[in-house]
């Protein structure tokens, strides 16, 4: 892939249903490359902060953009282009949980080939894919379950399969929500250790949603905090004040109350 | 997930219990269907004495013929193995023709393809009209059974081979059709989402998102509808096709009842072998 992506978002407000509005007046710049963390309560409005990036979420009002290209006049051929470049991970991971998982990998490179190639790709599984996906496997360190059924996988290998899904697609960014509440919690680190690195070693844009504020100031150069759908703090990690991060706790905790 | 294991067990266990209802239908019909035709014997009271005679051979079949025959003639178990060869021959022509109906019925009547978001909206209308009609053309061939099939088609055709695998085909190709859309659609939506929001089309999505979850069911339920064209194809015999149904109306008709039973056995011991193996291939490929 080329350059890493960039995302924008001017005035983006998202309500569904014309209910209360799951984010409001959500200005934010994600440069190229960055690496950022979005810290919040459940509810507070990551996943759809997340979601607007790849277009799965429309605004309401306001613009969101990628490489400075609006989403919502992109027509449905450059819109898959756009989402092909762009890996998401699902907090509920979203495999095909009895295909194997050599091809839950190689389904990640649906968005850049034909029907017919997709059809050969998935049922032949021609050597030099498979080779790819186990490239992609070992570099997440299961490369040993290539072959085997995906439902047969435990969590935290069904997580790492999802990476390399994303990773797959060859993606100019990823994005990641709440990637530590499907891993017990002494995965929780290796899991946003391993998103951190691949991201630095491709020189991708990486955005995680994340509710621990501990692994969100070790690992990130800079930490967006949600609450009640609006961007309370935004911040380089480096320059928060000690009570910018009290606030970030007490935004963490909130869910616990 | 657990729905669905649940839902292939109990079809499991109806197509078992289905066995049992169909071989007794098949009884019943031929009974009804003889009955029919040596109307005097019935007048006077001699139904009760067939019912009787029939049913005082059922542990007594017949290892040869009950009448004398020509020297030559194919000796009675060996024409009950042509029998089971033909019934399973025209069933399974059945079957694939049903099954390749089925598929293209079954997805243009799931909505899991066209319905996701970012389909245009000419597309999205066209899909919409497909979905009907082929909804509406399902329930008019579904409604219409097999043997109301044979009977039109007979009428069109004459008895010829193709008439009575096109009156399996089409009913059950509307059949699987219908169950395979709504096996489709009951699939959960998320994987084939989340290949779309990378980049994946509505079809592929559909194909290798939301398709192979169904899979398993699917494979399942034609199994389970593989046994009832065996019981359809044996029962279009009475319409004069050289299957099972033929030889039962025939040995019937000149109160060979053992030789009767001797077909039946043949077509719940056929039954019987294929109820094994669809299960064995179940628990290998599902489980």
């Amino acid at each position: 892939m080329g350059r890493p992506a960039a995302f924008s978002f001017e005035g983006v407000e998202v309500s569904y249903d014309g209910s209360v509005a799951a984010l409001s007046d959500v200005t934010l710049e994600i440069a190229a490359g960055e690496m950022l963390a979005i810290v919040g309560p459940s509810g507070a409005g990551k996943t759809t902060l997340l979601r607007l990036c790849n277009g799965s979420v429309r605004p309401t009002r306001g613009i969101v953009r990628v490489n400075g290209e609006r989403l919502d006049r992109l027509g449905p051929a450059d819109l898959r282009r756009t989402r092909a470049s762009i890996g998401f991970i699902h907090q509920d991971l979203r495999l095909v949980p009895n295909l194997r998982v050599v091809q839950n990998v190689v389904a990640g490179r649906l968005g850049r080939m034909s029907l017919a190639g997709s059809l050969r790709a998935m049922l032949l599984l021609p050597r030099d894919l498979q080779r790819e996906a186990y490239d992609l496997l070992d570099r997440v360190g299961i490369a040993a379950k290539l072959h085997e059924r995906t439902d047969r996988l435990s969590g935290g290998e069904r997580q790492r399969v999802a990476i390399a899904r994303a990773l797959a697609q060859d993606p100019a960014a990823l994005l990641a929500d709440e990637p530590v509440s499907s891993v017990d919690p002494a995965r929780a680190r290796d899991t946003v250790q391993l998103l951190t690195t691949i991201s630095r070693e491709r020189g991708l844009t990486l955005c995680v949603s994340l509710h621990n504020v501990d692994l969100a100031r070790a690992y990130f150069p800079r930490l967006v905090g949600v609450r009640r759908g609006r961007v309370i703090i935004d911040a380089r990690t480096a320059e928060l004040s000690d009570r910018q991060f009290e606030s970030l706790y007490r935004l963490a905790g909130e869910d616990h109350e | 997930m657990t729905v669905g294991r649940g839902s292939a067990v109990a079809g499991a266990l109806a197509a078992r219990n289905l066995v049992l209802v169909g071989i007794a239908a098949a009884a019943l019909v031929s009974a009804w269907l003889l009955w029919m035709l040596p109307g005097s014997l019935r007048v006077s009271g001699g139904g009760l004495e067939t019912a009787r005679a029939f049913f005082a051979r059922a542990l007594a079949p017949a290892f040869t013929y009950e009448a004398v025959v020509p020297t030559g003639t194919t000796p009675l178990l060996w024409k009950a193995a042509l029998a089971v060869r033909d019934t399973v021959t025209m069933a399974a022509a059945a079957m694939s023709l049903a099954l390749a109906g089925g598929a293209v019925l079954g997805f243009c009547a799931s909505s899991a393809w066209w319905s996701s978001a970012g389909t245009s909206g000419w597309r999205r209308a066209l899909a919409r009209m497909l979905w009907g009609a082929t909804r509406s053309v399902m329930a008019v061939a579904r409604a219409i059974h097999e043997l109301l099939w044979a009977v039109l088609l007979l009428a069109a055709f004459g008895i010829s081979e193709i008439a009575a695998i096109l009156a399996i085909a089409i009913p059950y190709a509307a059949i699987l059709g219908k169950v395979f859309a709504e096996l489709v659609d009951e699939a959960s939506p998320e994987p084939s989402q989340a290949l779309r929001e990378g980049g994946a089309s509505a079809l592929q999505a559909f194909l290798f998102g939301q398709l192979p979850r169904a899979l398993p069911d699917m494979a399942a339920y034609a199994f389970y509808r593989f046994e009832c064209a065996i019981r359809s194809s044996a029962i279009l015999g009475f319409f004069g096709f050289p299957t099972l149904g033929y030889f039962i109306a025939a040995s019937f008709e000149n109160a060979h009842y053992g030789e009767v039973w001797t077909y039946l056995y043949a077509l719940f011991a056929l039954v019987a072998v294929l109820d094994w193996w669809s299960g064995a291939l179940r628990r290998r490929f599902v489980a």
